[in-house]
């Protein structure tokens, strides 16, 4: 196990840069989850940390020693593919020895090491398999096992679970939570599933163009988004963006919407009066029919089973409300609403968070 | 099956001798105008020419044309030439598959990778293909012709020859002739078919591999050949059989001489028919080919099977 240093990495190809100086540090068994829509970096970074890939500048470290120059294979980790890359043409148990066998291990040590790995994952009777008799829940065992049996410094995933259906998924997601508990494994974990990323990660790095947004537990990105790209892109449904202008004038400061409503912020913000802001509130902190609240038009009603997404309308703003009150469903064609002055986002004009000024 | 049904429908009548008949010839019916036209271009001519070896047909000889049994095979049995044939027909395949599939694979495998220009060199390279045979062969031809080609003087000064000969005309290296221009010629065949079952093989391998620690040489082993094995299988074969057969080269470089030396079967054939007007023998010597090549391909497509069964 060892930590692993990221730093200042750039990636250009061609022209085009993919990776703007990525910054990051994980601790020796940390379970880190890249997370970010498609084509925003996440993948490359992994894919030079494993030395699938080179870095145009920058530094990466692993267990402290500098390993730009090495080959993959001295690198000292181990990835688990979104295709699996199983070997075709050998076995189960093939499959999972095949690196040991490369650095000729004793016979004794690869039989104990993959009847370990089986042991852990299930697969003690599918070892004489080959992958193609194979389920795709099985197959990912197998990937898992064959990282597992070369007992690396890191984990690297890459998509791991996306070609798995919506259940196995779920088995799968609690499978490598445990298994990284078990294991203590330094973990990188590449997925542009959100949930994947909250439930999985110790810490997790948000990325958007081949830049670092926020690095942060899961909670934290969830409860502060540093800015916007984070604030919209965790969440389900969304977080409801509006914006308006700041102002601090009378006694409490508050958010100017364009039609004129007025927001109640808690307490003044490091913000001057008549600047551009964007106010964020998550779907589930959006009260319904307070006492005086702004007169709301609701224009659809989606029940999810687990709760009612609501999509209202306020002066012909478009916003979400998640509530568990089933009795929602019957909710005539108008209703009201109130922002919380404490779940409340501020975004400055180029979008990152703005804090209270005390 | 329509009668069959519109029959089990009907409750209690007994079924006539003339609808049960019916009933047997239905799928037969149904299948016969594919098999008519399979057998009246494929096996009529086959069946026709097979016949041929075992009856006497002279063009020459208006009389001929008689049932002669296994005369013609025990001539063949006795013919020193038929054997010599058959000895250089292996040479000659061997040679020419052998040297096709290395180069193919070696080009295959350059050609696999990114590079600039790489558009433009792939389109070159397959060019030889589209080059007529008989261009070919007298392109060839004259290439080894001391007077007029090059090749000569450069393998003499290479020392590879005594002296700038034309080795068309060497009994002991006429051979290399029609193998060098079939090498050139049939190259971009293996290379095409191979790059296309390379660029099949799923990068991901490749990567995981070279995680798993595993070296250029053994992720050639480990992983593209026993991708590539099933297409090698069905291209060797193709093109041992195809070579086999293939006399034009041959024909137009060298015509079987010098002394023989460079007569194949099919060449034989083609001598016998076409030069002594011995139909009926020529037939006899392609049954013998024909047999041959058949326990040779039954033996590449069992060897393909298991490969494919393992992978």
């Amino acid at each position: 196990m060892a930590s692993i240093d990221i730093d200042n990495v750039r990636k250009n190809y061609g022209a085009v840069p993919v990776l703007h100086g990525v910054d990051l540090t994980i601790k020796d068994g940390e379970f880190i989850v890249l997370v970010g829509p498609s084509g925003c970096g996440k993948s490359t970074l992994l894919r030079t940390v494993a030395g699938l890939e080179e870095v145009s500048s920058g530094e990466i470290r692993i267990g402290g020693a500098r390993v730009n120059e090495r080959h993959p294979k001295d690198r000292d980790i181990a990835m688990v593919f979104q295709s699996y890359a199983l070997y075709p043409h050998m076995n189960v148990a093939e499959n999972m020895s095949y690196s040991l066998r490369l650095r000729r291990a004793a016979k004794e040590r690869i039989a104990s090491a993959v009847s370990n790995a089986a042991g852990k994952l299930g697969l003690e009777p599918l070892l004489e398999r080959r992958p193609k008799a194979l389920s795709g829940g099985q197959r990912q065992r197998v990937a898992m096992g064959r990282a597992i049996v070369r007992q690396p410094k890191a984990f690297l995933f890459d998509e791991p679970l996306s070609n798995l259906d919506a259940r196995l998924r779920e088995q799968m997601r609690a499978e490598i939570k445990t298994l990284h508990r078990d294991l203590g494994a330094t973990s990188i974990y590449v997925t542009h599933d959100q949930i994947e990323a909250m439930t999985l990660a110790d810490r997790v790095v948000a990325m958007h163009g081949g830049i670092v947004q926020q690095v942060g537990s899961p909670l934290e990105l969830y409860d502060r988004p540093a800015n916007l790209f984070v604030a919209s892109f965790i969440g389900s449904p969304a977080m409801n963006l509006l914006k308006g202008t700041y102002d601090a004038s009378g006694a409490e400061a508050g958010i100017v919407l364009p039609d004129g409503t007025r927001i109640a912020l808690s307490g003044p913000y490091a913000l001057q009066s008549g600047t551009e802001v964007t106010l964020g509130i998550r779907p589930e902190h959006v009260v319904l029919s307070p006492i005086d609240g702004l007169p709301a038009r609701v224009s659809l009603v989606e029940p999810t089973g687990f709760g009612i997404i609501l999509h209202l309308s306020v002066h012909d703003l478009p916003l979400i409300a998640f509530t568990l009150d089933r009795t929602r469903l019957q909710s005539g064609p108008t209703t009201a609403i109130a922002f919380p002055p404490e779940h409340l986002h501020l975004f400055d004009g180029a979008g990152n968070r703005v804090v209270r000024a005390n | 099956m329509a009668i069959a049904d519109a029959l089990s429908t009907m409750p209690g009548t007994r079924r006539s001798l003339r609808d049960r008949v019916a009933l047997r010839l239905e799928p037969y019916l149904y299948t016969a105008p594919a098999l008519i036209l399979i057998a009246a271009v494929m096996l009529v001519p086959l069946v026709l020419g097979l016949s041929y070896a075992f009856r006497d047909i002279q063009l020459l000889n208006p009389f001929s044309g008689g049932f002669v049994g296994l005369e013609h095979f025990r001539t063949l049995w006795g013919d020193a030439n038929f054997f010599r044939a058959l000895r250089n027909t292996l040479w000659w395949t061997g040679a020419s598959v052998f040297l096709q599939f290395a180069l193919g694979l070696i080009l295959a495998l350059l050609l696999d990778r990114p590079f600039a220009g790489r558009g433009l060199v792939q389109a070159l390279v397959f060019l030889p293909w589209a080059v007529p045979t008989f261009l070919t062969g007298l392109n060839w031809a004259w290439m080894f012709n001391p007077v007029i080609g090059p090749l000569p003087h450069w393998l003499y000064a290479l020392g590879i020859l005594d002296a700038p000969n034309n080795i068309l005309s060497d009994p002991s290296l006429a051979m290399w002739g029609p193998i060098a221009a079939n090498v050139w010629w049939g190259v971009p065949f293996f290379a095409i078919t191979l790059l296309a079952a390379l660029q099949a093989i799923p990068r991901d391998l490749y990567e995981a591999a070279a995680i798993d620690g595993a070296g250029a040489f053994r992720r050639f082993s480990t992983i593209t050949l026993p991708f590539l094995a099933p297409t090698i299988a069905i291209t060797i074969l193709l093109r041992t059989v195809w070579i086999a057969n293939f006399a034009d080269l041959i024909v137009v470089m060298t015509n079987g001489g010098p002394a023989d030396r460079t007569q194949i079967v099919a060449s034989y054939i083609f001598t016998q028919a076409f030069k002594a007007l011995d139909f009926g023998y020529a037939s006899a010597i392609a049954v013998v080919l024909l047999v041959l090549l058949m326990i040779y391909s039954m033996l590449i497509v069992l060897l393909r099977q298991t490969l494919l069964e393992r992978g």
